[in-house]
């Protein structure tokens, strides 16, 4: 690929996000503008806003990578990513927008009146956000590597060094234009190559024959009992890993109250629908004409196809908006993830100040990015599942028992995460260690449908066991949560 | 401190002033929001039966698009007749996992979007009773 197209792109999209970086900066002056946007955003800027976020790496690039590689098995991903939306409407969305806090572990603290599980719950969100993070950074080298040509590293750093800088300047307010603005580049950069793509190799005239005589969809391989296994424990992993995601969780204290967070879901939902009818695309005909892609090269796919169909002026410029899609992607993601990451640092190390939110801000940032530089990058979307099965074991049960169920515990909210994190954890690491065929492997590598329901388990028992420990304020609080914001209000002394 | 454009009225805001010399005249009645905002029993009973209605409604929106996905899975699977069809040259499968289910998923999100409000309205109209 010419590297100026490569330089092109990531100069247009640093250019037009700190643009909207600061002039977001021009309204964001209290700690509370810093934070979350004064709560004022509307939904449908909003929506767009977390779908900017949601969308990473490996929505962007890891889909059609993965496609290419597993067919038709892949697309239980995209589904799986939506389907976690729909949990987080069904479950979480307005209760959570109406317990007024800021964070989860502001939540984790207001639920269960302890300090000791605001804690354990600051440092799984800090861990998930950085983990989260990492797969960024690695798709941002890789797409340095391959457009540029320059060394990997440089991905990594211009990503981290652009999203610091707008996040310590801007805060939340203006990271909700800049995620908007991404959200629907993103759509963009995908849709449109994807129409000409598709005019090029299905449309009148002359259709370009498929290089020998390969097939564009193939079959679905032989139903096991590890791929099934491995189906349903992605789907949970999905399903029920973006409730706990700290940069999406942040997102719903911004809509004025529970109504409004349960319409901007529902548009996200839509948003979201919309966007992966596009991976599917680059996914089918990129296994057919890019066969020849290095096995860690699959998630290039996207970025390599337009130039590949489309030669010439076209195929650059097209080229030149996939590129900057995928930055795009990189950026929003680690945007957020970093802005909900410095939200917990400062709140609970650095007094919630906005000096303290930049510090955090830079540590949230600057972490991932050494372990990016020190890791060698793996397929994006499964790198990215991974984070969903762990964020599912420890985070998920603490949001879902603790909004529906009164009779969680601190301690039961602590062991439950405990475990989850601890099974959850030495599964991931030690099922990257076995060989392709070893037994378990299956079940290590995708452990989340073992290793939720074993959270919850604890969870449930370990709080029944100390009933005693029941927070005094639950009731009040649950009242809170789920009872529609009017009726609760203070009546007007003038009524 | 800025208050921006479009910002809503602060809820927690009490308006502090003089009591009013007739007002310790006029009869007291409780309201039922009163009730809920004092962790009346009465007040405890319908939150917890509005929370109730809400996790039934979750679970059964999720039960049911469980089932659609499950269908839709063993649709593609075992059911030839979908599995080896084509559509303008596309499989059945790869249409109905790669854009098929998203129409589901919106349907099921729209459904509990309305059904959820309905119950928080039904709720609020219970309380609202005087």
């Amino acid at each position: 690929m010419n590297p100026a197209i490569g330089y092109t792109a990531l100069i247009l999209v640093s250019i037009a996000t700190t643009m909207i970086g600061f002039y977001g900066l021009r309204v964001s002056r209290t700690t509370s503008d810093f934070y979350v946007a004064s709560r004022t955003v509307r939904p449908w800027w909003n929506a767009s806003a977390i779908g900017g976020e949601y969308l990473s790496a490996a929505s962007f690039l890891g889909i059609a990578g993965l496609i290419t590689i597993s067919g038709i098995d892949a697309l239980w991903f995209p589904i799986g990513y939506t389907a976690g939306y729909l949990m987080l409407l069904f479950f979480v969305a307005a209760p959570l927008r109406r317990s007024g806090a800021y964070t989860i572990p502001d939540f984790a603290e207001a639920r269960l009146d302890s300090s000791a599980a605001r804690a354990v719950t600051s440092v799984l969100v800090v861990v998930v956000g950085w983990f989260y993070i990492v797969p960024q950074l690695h798709g941002a080298s890789l797409t340095i590597r391959i457009t540029t040509g320059l060394p990997s590293w440089v991905g990594a750093a211009v990503v981290v060094a652009i999203v610091v800088l707008t996040v310590v300047t801007g805060g939340m307010r203006s990271i909700t234009f800049v995620q908007a603005f991404q959200y629907w580049l993103k759509l963009t950069a995908l849709a449109v190559p994807a129409v000409f793509i598709l005019l090029m190799v299905a449309g009148p005239g002359t259709p370009a024959p498929l290089p020998g005589g390969a097939e564009l969809f193939p079959p679905a391989g032989p139903l096991t009992a590890d791929s099934t296994y491995r189906t349903l424990s992605l789907m949970v992993a999905l399903s029920f890993g973006t409730l706990g995601l700290p940069h999406v969780l942040v997102r719903f204290y911004t809509n004025p109250d529970g109504a409004a967070a349960r319409r901007t879901t529902l548009i996200v939902l839509g948003l979201l629908s919309i966007f992966y009818l596009f991976p599917t695309i680059y996914g089918v005909l990129g296994r057919v004409y890019l066969p020849n892609l290095a096995a860690d090269y699959t998630d290039a796919t996207v970025l390599l196809l337009p130039g590949k169909l489309i030669g010439g002026l076209g195929g650059d410029i097209l080229s030149a908006l996939v590129v900057a899609g995928a930055f795009a992607a990189f950026l929003s993601t680690t945007s957020g993830l970093v802005v909900s990451l410095a939200g917990v640092i400062s709140q609970d190390m650095l007094g919630g100040s906005v000096k303290g939110f930049r510090i955090a801000a830079l540590f949230a940032a600057v972490v991932p990015l050494g372990v990016a530089l020190m890791t060698d990058s793996l397929a994006l979307a499964g790198s990215v599942g991974l984070v969903f099965a762990f964020t599912a074991s420890t985070i998920c049960p603490l949001l879902l028992l603790g909004i529906w169920w009164r009779g969680l515990t601190d301690a039961g909210a602590v062991a439950g995460m405990l475990t989850g994190a601890v099974l959850c954890g030495t599964a991931i690491m030690w099922g990257a260690r076995l060989d392709e065929g070893a037994p378990l492997r299956e079940v290590l590598t995708q452990p989340a449908a073992w290793t939720v329901p074993a959270a919850f388990l604890v969870t449930i028992v370990v709080s029944r066991a100390t009933k005693h420990r029941t927070s005094a304020t639950m009731s009040r609080f649950m009242t809170k949560l789920h009872v529609p914001e009017r009726p609760l209000a203070v009546k007007d002394p003038r009524g | 401190m800025s208050i921006g454009p479009g910002r809503p009225p602060s809820k927690g805001r009490v308006r502090v002033s003089a009591p009013r010399a007739q007002a310790a005249h006029i009869p007291h009645r409780t309201s039922v929001s009163d009730e809920v905002a004092q962790q009346s029993d009465v007040g405890e009973l319908m939150v917890r039966s509005l929370i109730r209605s809400q996790l039934r409604l979750a679970l059964v929106v999720t039960a049911g698009f469980i089932a659609s996905l499950l269908l839709c899975w063993g649709l593609v699977r075992w059911i030839p007749t979908f599995s080896d069809a084509n559509v303008l040259g596309i499989p059945v499968p790869w249409l109905v996992l790669g854009v098929g289910v998203y129409p589901v998923i919106g349907t099921c999100a729209w459904l509990y979007v309305k059904a959820a409000t309905k119950n928080e309205n039904q709720y609020r109209d219970l309380v609202d009773e005087k």
